[in-house]
């Protein structure tokens, strides 16, 4: 039954769909998510992927994920260490085709916010920090937010703080590239003349409703919006094997 | 070649007070916290921290009342979450935390590794870091002279001291890392003085048998201290795995306000394996 199905692996099987077979794909620091959707990805529709990990190893055999994303056992019989700073390289050269990116708030434009609440000078919540975002966010082909807790405080108009370009702060040059954004309750894009965020697909169990009741502004709706696809048995099972202590699910607290 | 081998104690007093510092490794992997817990023990001050993606390090530093300036990419616990001091620090305004994002940094690293005065980046356009960057004047758009293109300029970063973690080293300061090496052997040719803490010190022997091991060579090395364990709780590849439960036991110290008894235990205390 579809509402069996976790909302983390749900999420999973959904970023791993948006890695295509031959893409060169990166994840970053705290990703256990990024890094079971690739894994997915690669032992399922996207065997030829290049898989470049946050602690540098190439395509590794990777037996199972540990809470840091940096963890050197991550790295196991990994034909080769590829540095970030040569990841990034390639991402100049436009070769880093998807990057999954994490946001505290995400806005209608797609901006997202990891940095501040409040006043950047004297915030009233410092948060992590943006990492590569803002880096990554204009320049990547495909860049994959995910939010594990979709709400209307999370899903804002306007973010306090730009830390990941939306369409609304880009030259029309750097529009081009595809932004999605994948919460625990479905996926939403940006594919519609203005650039305005809209919902695509609800996941299984859940609806355009519930999205639109936990989003902060008014979202628009795709007019081809559906329900996402059940992911396979085989899919759970190969997810449950990478991590079996359930380390996915410590973001969803 | 001079003998470069010495004491934590003295490699220590590399570090002035107010420095700009950087620490090797990243997040719980390879990071120098034998030395990071010297610093707190030599009542080091206004230290200015700068790194791409740091963790227990900064918090660490950040917490004993060492740190005056942050500037990273990141700093997080990552699955276990917020940075405990770095946030509550900040909020107070206790600590002045001006955010980049990791292709600066590593490019001002970067920079300061070749000698130039600055570097362009794509991306960061349209990003309120820029802003916070062009204020602070550590970024600033440019045009490429060639094609037109806009670029981001990113100042420099050059640290008074570097301090890395590595696996092996011969007494000249000739240093083998394994595994992955992160920014290290940018940040050692980028930074005015070099400390490297050593899992463990091998003959020059030894190290002329693999010269393409040696990542980087002593005379860009002020200081090498034999510091088994010395990564720990954090991981060193080869040598022993990240001890996540430390990890979590000093996160709770820190949510419960207990912080200063970690501190004793084990900064002041020494007791760690």
């Amino acid at each position: 039954m579809n509402d069996k199905i976790d909302t983390p692996d749900m999420m999973i099987y959904a970023m791993a769909s948006e890695i295509e077979n031959f893409d060169t794909v990166l994840h970053g620091v705290s990703s256990p998510l990024p890094i079971l959707a690739m894994s997915v990805a690669r032992k399922t529709h996207a065997p030829d992927m290049a898989y470049i990990s946050g602690s540098e190893g190439v395509d590794p055999e990777l037996d199972r994920i540990y809470p840091s994303s940096f963890d050197a056992r991550l790295n196991r019989n990994a034909v080769a260490y590829f540095g970030l700073h040569e990841a990034f390289d390639l991402a100049q050269r436009g070769e880093l085709n998807v990057m999954f990116l994490g946001a505290a708030q995400v806005d209608l434009y797609g901006n997202t916010n990891l940095s501040v609440i409040g006043d950047v000078n004297r915030p009233k919540v410092q948060l992590p920090g943006g990492a590569a975002s803002a880096f990554l966010m204009p320049i990547t082909p495909k860049v994959v937010i995910w939010v594990t807790r979709q709400s209307s405080r999370v899903f804002v108009e306007e973010v306090d703080f730009v830390t990941g370009q939306g369409y609304n702060h880009r030259t029309d040059e750097l529009k081009k590239n595809e932004i999605v954004i994948i919460s625990n309750l479905g996926i939403m894009n940006f594919k519609n003349p203005d650039r305005l965020m809209q919902i695509q697909y609800y996941h299984p169990g859940h609806s355009v409703d519930e999205i639109q009741e936990n989003t902060g502004f008014d979202i628009l709706v795709a007019p081809d919006v559906s329900e996402y696809p059940v992911p396979r048995p085989d899919i759970i099972k190969l997810i449950n094997q990478i991590d079996p202590d359930g380390i996915r699910r410590s973001e969803f607290r | 070649m001079k003998k470069v081998l010495t004491g934590l104690q003295e490699a220590s007093g590399l570090v002035e007070d107010g420095a700009l510092v950087t620490f090797g490794g990243a997040t719980f992997s390879r990071v120098p916290m034998e030395f990071v817990r010297e610093l707190v023990r030599q009542g080091k001050k206004d230290l200015n921290l700068v790194d791409r993606e740091p963790a227990m390090d900064f918090d660490l530093l950040i917490g004993a009342g060492c740190v005056a300036k942050v500037r990273a990419g990141m700093v997080a616990f990552e699955v276990f979450g917020m940075a405990p001091n770095f946030r509550k620090k900040s909020e107070s305004g206790e600590l002045v935390t001006k955010e980049g994002a990791c292709q600066p940094i590593i490019a001002g690293f970067r920079a300061a590794a070749m000698g130039l005065p600055s570097l362009p980046v794509k991306g960061m356009l349209g990003s309120d870091l820029l802003t916070i960057s062009e204020v602070i004047g550590s970024q600033k758009e440019i045009q490429d002279p060639f094609t037109g293109e806009t670029m981001i300029a990113v100042r420099a970063i050059e640290p008074d001291v570097a301090i890395i973690h590595a696996q092996k080293a011969d007494e000249f300061g000739n240093i083998r890392i394994e595994g992955p090496f992160y920014e290290d052997v940018i940040k050692a040719k980028a930074a005015k003085k070099v400390v490297v803490t050593v899992e463990e010190l091998i003959s020059n022997t030894e190290i002329r048998k693999m010269p393409q091991a040696t990542t980087i060579p002593h005379f860009i090395v002020d200081a090498v201290v034999e510091t088994p364990k010395g990564a720990y709780p954090c991981s060193c590849f080869n040598y022993y795995d990240v001890d996540y439960d430390h990890i979590k036991q000093y996160l709770k110290a820190a949510a419960k306000d207990q912080f200063e008894h970690y501190l004793d235990k084990f900064v002041y205390g020494r007791e760690i394996e």
